[in-house]
Order: structure tokens, then sequence, then C-alpha cells
């Protein structure tokens, strides 16, 4: 767990702000910048001999502490299987995922994971604050500190009055927002999301994206998301991280440079934002080419 | 069900099943457990005698008779209720009172009134296995899909007609399951007829090697059951499959 | 079932009876039923359809409490002690089995071959091994009550979803943890399915090993009734097994409804979405 992370609220007045409207970090949390997560050189084939599939080729990636980085690419599998490699969930067939320091064997407890489809990430015989209080029960808190944990977490994504109720009495974005109170509680070093706004509608996913946003503030999280939706790629992230090609392996990182106090209205209109999210466009439906030393890339018949 | 990943896993099983009977066998002595040889041999004891395969045809032929008219009047009873919310009401309280009443508690009444005769086999079977196929088929005509319905009728085709092209296409299927799941429950409830209430057949042949102390026929009468068993799923099974191939229940199973 | 483009509801709205209507369907149909029975066979000298009166008479006599402790709780000890013995296994070996492909490769065709086997036939096996006492009656009953159960149990687990699995093994939940507080009740429904056939085969093999070797039970009662050709005293055999039945039948419904709310819940739901 994170020490310094512990519940600290950081608010938006520290720091300062320059000309640009960007927004630098305090010198403390500068010196913070150490990999949570590093994926190193990953590939992962399925089958073997003629019948083999390879779909992630020599992927590199790293997700500093307090950051959001977005992980965006075309629809199919090389995202599903880049997630759970890095969850623990799969094993790569080359190259390492390494986990605050330590190499991944399995799913790592510095972890918490979202899931897209919430309907069949909770579980609908547990009420929602027990739902949150599962993965708890093992870390050997205590009563107290877990009850304690689990209505901060409720309460931080705005259901502390759900938690006598069932998943399934709560719409799509409640339920989503039941997962990420889950994660919340466990309080781990990096938290992963997989297209987790994806089966909610339009304004919900609006609600959500403000609301993981303002969690990363109050918490200072460190949150990889895998998306599909580029807008919100921009949005939310620090970094975005595009995939591509066949094998995919990352096609470039962009740095956003807009200001960290992101709001759905004036940001999404932002001159800058706009630009970023073409060049996001452009990359993903161009053939990719690989930042690493891969050689040759296929040409992807990205959608 | 999921099927055996291996099959070799499989017949190790069987085998050593069959070796532990052998031990079991001998342990216990021939006389209470009849081991896997001598079953053998009175299996195919039996089976040498015209008298056995009549039996056989007898358990099977009051199973089929029973639930052929279990299943013609299950079927339409179960469309006229499925299709009537009153009627549905008014059988109600004494088909939930049925429901879970099996043959056997009136097996009584049946020899009473019919002796152990075929007749009163069929009448167990026919009892036993209506009340399941009038509910699928009741619940099989709630379920049609109500575009249809009312396409027809847009058409002009009245109630009668609409229940007959309509209704009955698309709830064939559920009382083709209903009778593919009937017919172990007629087969057990034949044999259960001869061997407790003196009816023809299989059922009697047990009933008569326990009083003829006959062990080694008991097993092989009773291991000619299972086989049948499964003989008869496994024919039901494909009978269901080859008589509704074109219900797109069936299309979308096997996709 | 087809799917259909328009109307999520697959099921055709019922035209609305009125309250009256539906309660008057409802409890006239079956009140009528049972005065027709009464003044029908009111004056019968039938051996076979005796009065509905003497029934009721001989009902009362009988099973109205002189005979309870004799005869009601022998068969109701045997019924239920083997029907949770037998659902008991057939949830830790459905548990087993859906964990340890191997076993269950191994297994499987043995117990295939079981099923197909009439329950009724394993009674005189019994009988020869064990003889007639209260245990293999128990016995009997265990050995009916188990496979719908276990096969559920296995079924319900094997269908469990990825994402589920994965969200357990995520949060590096333990073994016992991951069975029997995950695996087990996201197969609740499927379970109880085949419990409530459990229980349905172990009311009859309670009542057929009454008939073939006991000397005490409603079964024997009734079956020895109709032997001495009693007959009132066996339609009142009939009757009281007929309430047996149902009632059993209503407990298992009432503790599956219980135990599963929320997943009647659940899917009440998902079909008004």
């Amino acid at each position: 767990m994170n020490p310094g992370s512990a519940l600290t609220a950081v608010g938006a007045d520290e720091g300062t702000t320059d000309r640009a409207g960007g927004w630098t970090a305090p010198p403390a949390l500068e010196s913070r910048r150490t990999p949570v997560l590093e994926v190193r050189a990953v590939s992962k084939q399925y089958g073997s001999g003629r019948n083999a599939v390879r779909v992630l080729e020599g992927l590199d990636l790293r997700v500093d502490a307090g950051e959001v980085v977005s992980l965006v690419g075309p629809s199919g599998i090389s995202k599903t299987t880049l997630l759970k490699t890095i969850a623990g969930l799969q094993a790569p067939t080359e190259g390492e995922v390494v986990v605050t320091g330590r190499p991944v064997a399995g799913p790592p407890r510095e972890m918490a994971l979202v899931f897209q489809d919430y309907g069949r990430s909770l579980m609908p015989w547990l009420t929602v604050a027990k739902n949150v209080r599962m993965p708890l029960r093992h870390l050997d808190l205590g009563k107290d500190e877990t009850a304690r944990r689990c209505s901060e977490a409720l309460t931080a994504v705005g259901l502390e009055d759900a938690d006598r109720k069932y998943p399934w009495q709560l719409s799509g974005g409640m339920q989503q927002r039941v997962a990420i109170a889950r994660a919340l509680a466990y309080r781990p070093e990096i938290l992963v999301m997989d297209e987790p706004f994806a089966s909610v509608d339009a304004q919900t996913r609006f609600e959500l994206e403000d609301l993981t946003l303002a969690l990363r503030r109050q918490f200072d999280m460190t949150i990889l998301i895998v998306t599909h939706d580029i807008d919100e790629a921009v949005y939310l992230g620090d970094r975005v991280v595009v995939l591509g090609g066949r094998p995919a392996s990352v096609s470039r990182v962009l740095t956003v440079d807009l200001p960290r106090d992101r709001h759905q209205d004036t940001t999404r209109a932002d001159e800058r934002f706009v630009a970023l999210r073409t060049e996001v466009l452009h990359l993903i439906q161009a053939p990719g080419r690989s930042s690493s030393p891969a050689g040759v890339q296929a040409p992807g018949r990205d959608a | 069900m999921r099927r055996a990943r291996t099959p070799l896993l499989g017949v190790a099983g069987a085998v050593a099943a069959v070796v532990l009977w052998a031990l079991a066998a001998r342990t216990w002595g021939s006389t209470a457990l009849a081991g896997p040889g001598e079953t053998l041999t009175a299996m195919t004891g039996l089976l040498r005698h015209g008298d056995f395969w009549s039996a056989i045809g007898t358990t099977l032929l009051m199973a089929g008779r029973g639930l052929l008219g279990a299943a013609l009047l299950g079927s339409v009873a179960g469309m006229l209720v499925g299709s009537s919310t009153l009627l549905s009401n008014a059988v109600l309280v004494p088909l939930e009172f049925l429901k879970p009443i099996p043959p056997i508690v009136l097996l009584p009444i049946a020899i009473l009134v019919l002796g152990p005769t075929q007749v009163m086999g069929e009448a167990l079977v026919f009892y036993g296995c209506l009340l399941p196929i009038l509910y699928t088929t009741a619940n099989g005509v709630r379920e049609t899909d109500p575009v249809a319905v009312q396409t027809a009728r847009s058409f002009g085709l009245g109630r009668w007609q609409v229940l007959l092209r309509v209704t009955l296409p698309s709830t064939s299927a559920s009382i083709g399951t209903a009778v593919r799941i009937a017919v172990p429950h007629a087969f057990a409830i034949a044999v259960l007829a001869g061997y407790l209430g003196g009816s023809p057949g299989l059922g009697r042949e047990i009933a008569d090697s326990v009083v003829s102390a006959d062990t080694a026929r008991l097993f092989g009468v009773v291991v000619v059951l299972a086989l049948l068993g499964l003989l008869v799923h496994e024919v039901s099974h494909l009978a269901e499959r080859r008589v509704l191939h074109w219900h797109p229940t069936y299309r979308v199973r096997a996709a | 079932m087809t799917a259909t483009a328009t109307a999520t509801a697959t099921r055709r709205p019922a035209p609305a009876l009125s309250p009256a209507t539906r309660w008057l369907a409802r409890v006239l149909v079956p009140a009528a039923l049972v005065v027709a029975w009464w003044f029908g066979s009111a004056g019968s000298t039938s051996p076979y359809y005796p009065p509905l009166a003497e029934i009721v008479t001989r009902f009362r006599e009988l099973w109205l409490f002189e005979q309870v402790r004799s005869d009601v709780v022998p068969t109701l000890v045997v019924l239920f002690s083997g029907l949770l013995i037998g659902v008991a296994l057939g949830v830790v070996g459905g548990l087993g089995l859906a964990r340890m492909p191997t076993v269950r490769a191994t297994v499987m065709p043995l117990i295939t071959f079981y099923r197909a086997l009439p329950g009724i036939a394993l009674i005189p096996v019994l009988v020869q091994l064990f003889g007639y006492g209260d245990g293999v009656r128990v016995g009997m009953v265990v050995l009916v009550a188990l496979p719908p159960t276990l096969i559920a149990t296995m079924d319900g687990v094997l269908g469990l979803d990825a994402t589920l699995s994965d969200v357990v093994r995520a949060y590096g939940l333990p073994r016992s943890e991951r069975l029997l507080g995950v695996y087990l009740p996201v197969a609740g429904p499927q379970v109880f399915a085949g419990v409530q056939v459990s229980m349905q085969f172990a009311f009859i093999a309670a009542i057929a090993v009454e008939m073939v070797g006991s000397t005490r039970g409603i079964g024997y009662q009734t079956l020895l009734a109709q032997q001495t050709f009693a007959s009132a005293d066996m339609w009142a055999g009939v009757l009281l097994l007929g309430v047996v039945g149902f009632g059993s039948s209503a407990v298992v419904r009432l503790v599956r409804n219980r135990l599963l709310r929320w997943y009647d819940g659940a899917q009440a739901v998902s079909r008004a979405a």
C-alpha cells in the first residue's frame, strides 16, 4: 500500500499554475515519480506452431505514481489480452510485468480492477456494502477499519445511502460506482479500469468520468484506464498510450498538456483537446508503426 | 452436461468400478451380492428367453401407450389452458395440488380398481406424464411471440385459426421437450407398476427374482433396465432433434 | 426462444381478469369439485369408491392424531433425513466434480449409467445387501436424492461466468472463500432446481421402501388397507400421502424462495427492463 496516499486530499490550490493554465505538481509530489507499473517488452501468443496467433509484440508501457494513463486502441483482442496480462490473470509469452518493483506472477495485491461489465463483476447475492467489503476480508484489517474504509469508499462515490441495497436494484451507473468503490476500499497502488464506462449511457459516462478525476484528486490515485473512446482517453489522461498494429504494440505515447482541472463543457471544446484527439484518431486509423524496437510491423487493418 | 474430455479416463473409471464390484461380491458372498461375471451370465441367460423379451416389450408398450395418451391430452389441454386466462385460474388450484403427487401415491387405488394388469400400468404412466406435459405446453403457449400472433390477427385469422397456425407450431418445441423429458418417467413408472403393483413386464421380473432369491438374476434384470434406460434416453433425444429440427430453438442451440 | 427486435417481453400479457373473477375461478372450481365428489359418492356401495363422508371420517380417526407417531413420523423422518443427506452430498460432490476435471471425466460415465436406472430397481438390491432396517430406508432415499442435486450443482458451477472468475482471482480470494462464498451462491438457482427434483424423487422412494419392506409408515398402512379391502382407509391414506407430498414440496419451495430472494429480485428487474 502506498503510505503517502492514505487519504490525503490533494487540493487544487497546491502546486503552481503556469500561463497556459497547466498545473504542475508541487516539488514534493514530483519526486514521487516512480513507476508503479512497468510493462517490459511483453509479447503474447495464443496457440503454437502453425496455429499460433501473435497478439501482442514487444509492448512497453509505464505508469508513474499519481498519473492517469489512458490506453486506447482499436476494438479487438489486443486490449483485453494486454489488460489480462497486466492484471496477472494471464502470463505473457515473453517479457514481464512489474508492479511496484516486483514482477507479477499472479494477480498482484497492489492492483485493483474495475471491469466493463458491472452486471457480471458484482455479486448479486450480496448487498452493496458486502460487495465493497468482500476483497477486504483477506487483508486482515479488523472489523472497524474494514467498516470505516467501506463507508468512506461508498461516500466518496456518492452511494452512502445505498449500502443495504442489492446491485441489481441500482442503475447501471450506480452499479459501476459500486465497483469503483470496491476498488477504492481496497486502497490499491494502482487502479486498472477496463473500458469501465462503455456499458453506460453517454450522460452517465460523463458523470463517471468526472467522478474518476475527482477521486484521483481526493486520494492521489494512480490509474490505468483502457478505453476505445478517444475523447475519454484524452479527457481523463495525463498521457495517452496508443496501441496499434497487428500484432499490437505501442504506436505512440502522447502527453496531454491540458490543465489538470478538466470540465466536460470547456475542456472538450478546447483547441488543444481537439488537436490531441484528432492526432489519436489518425494514429488509430493509420497503419500502426511501433515506437519500440520490435522489427517490421504488419500494417494493421484498424477499424 | 459437459462431455467427458478424455474418453480414456471414463473407460478407466468404468473398469475400476467393475473391479470394485467384483471385489465386493467376493467379500460379501454371492447370496447377497452377485458379481459382474455371474450377472453377465444371468443376463445372457435371460436374453435367450423369449419370455424376457416379451417382458421388455410389455414394459415399453405400457410406457409408450400411457405416454401417448398423456401427450395427446396434455398438449391439447395445455394449449387450451395456456390461451385462456380464465381456464388457467380455474384449474390452478387442483393442478397445483396434484403436481407434487407422484403416481405411487395412487398405486393402491389403481391396484384396487384395475388389478395387477397392463392397463393399470398404462393408467399410472398416463397420470404421471400428463401434468408435466400440460404445464410445459401451457407455458409454451404463453411464451408465443406476441408479434407473430398480432400479425396473424391483423390478417383476419380467427381465434382458433391463430391457435392452430401460429401458436401450435411455436409451442411444438415445448411439447417436444416435455414429451422427451417424460420418456424416462414413463419408463420408470411402468417398472414401478410392475414391481410394486404386479403389472406384467420388467417390474414383475424384478419382483419374481426377489421372490425366488435368485440374486444373479436380479442383478441381471437391473443391468438390463439400466441399459434400456440409456437406450430410451438416447432415442428420445434423437427423435426430438429429428422431428423438431426446423424450430428456431434448435437452430440457435446448434450455433 | 426467438429473439424479437421489438418488445422485450416474450410473454403475452394476459388479458386481465377482474380480481373477483380470478378469485371465483380459483376458489370456486376446487370447491365445486369437492362438493361434487361429496354428493356424487354419498350413497355409494361400491367397494372401490366409498362415500367421501366415510373417507373423511376414517381420515380423522386414523390420522388425526392417532397414528401420527407410529406412522407419520417414521415416514417424515426417513424422507427428510434422506433428502438432507442426499442433497448435502450432492452439493459437495457437484462442487468437487465441477472443479476437478480429471475426476469428472473419470466418473461421468458411471453417473450417467446410474441415472439411467429407474431408482425403484435399487430397492431390491439394497434389501438383498442390507436387509430391511431403518438405515436401509434412509439409504435408499439418499441414493435417489443424490443425482439430481449433484448434476445440477455441477452444471451450475461449470457455467460460472468468466468475468466473475476473473474478479475472484484478481481480488485474491482464498479457495474456501471462492467455493463457498462465490461459486456456490452463483450456482444457487440451479442447485435449487436440482433440490426440487431431489425432493420429488425422495418422496417417491420413501413411500416405495415402505410398501416393499416395512411394518410402519403411511405408505405401508395405505397398501395394507388396499390389500385388506379397507377402501375408506386406503383412500384416507392416499389423501394423507397427497398432503405430505404437497407439504414437503412447499417446504422446499419456501426454503428456496428465502435463500434465493436475491435471484428472484434480479430476475424481476431484468425482465422489467
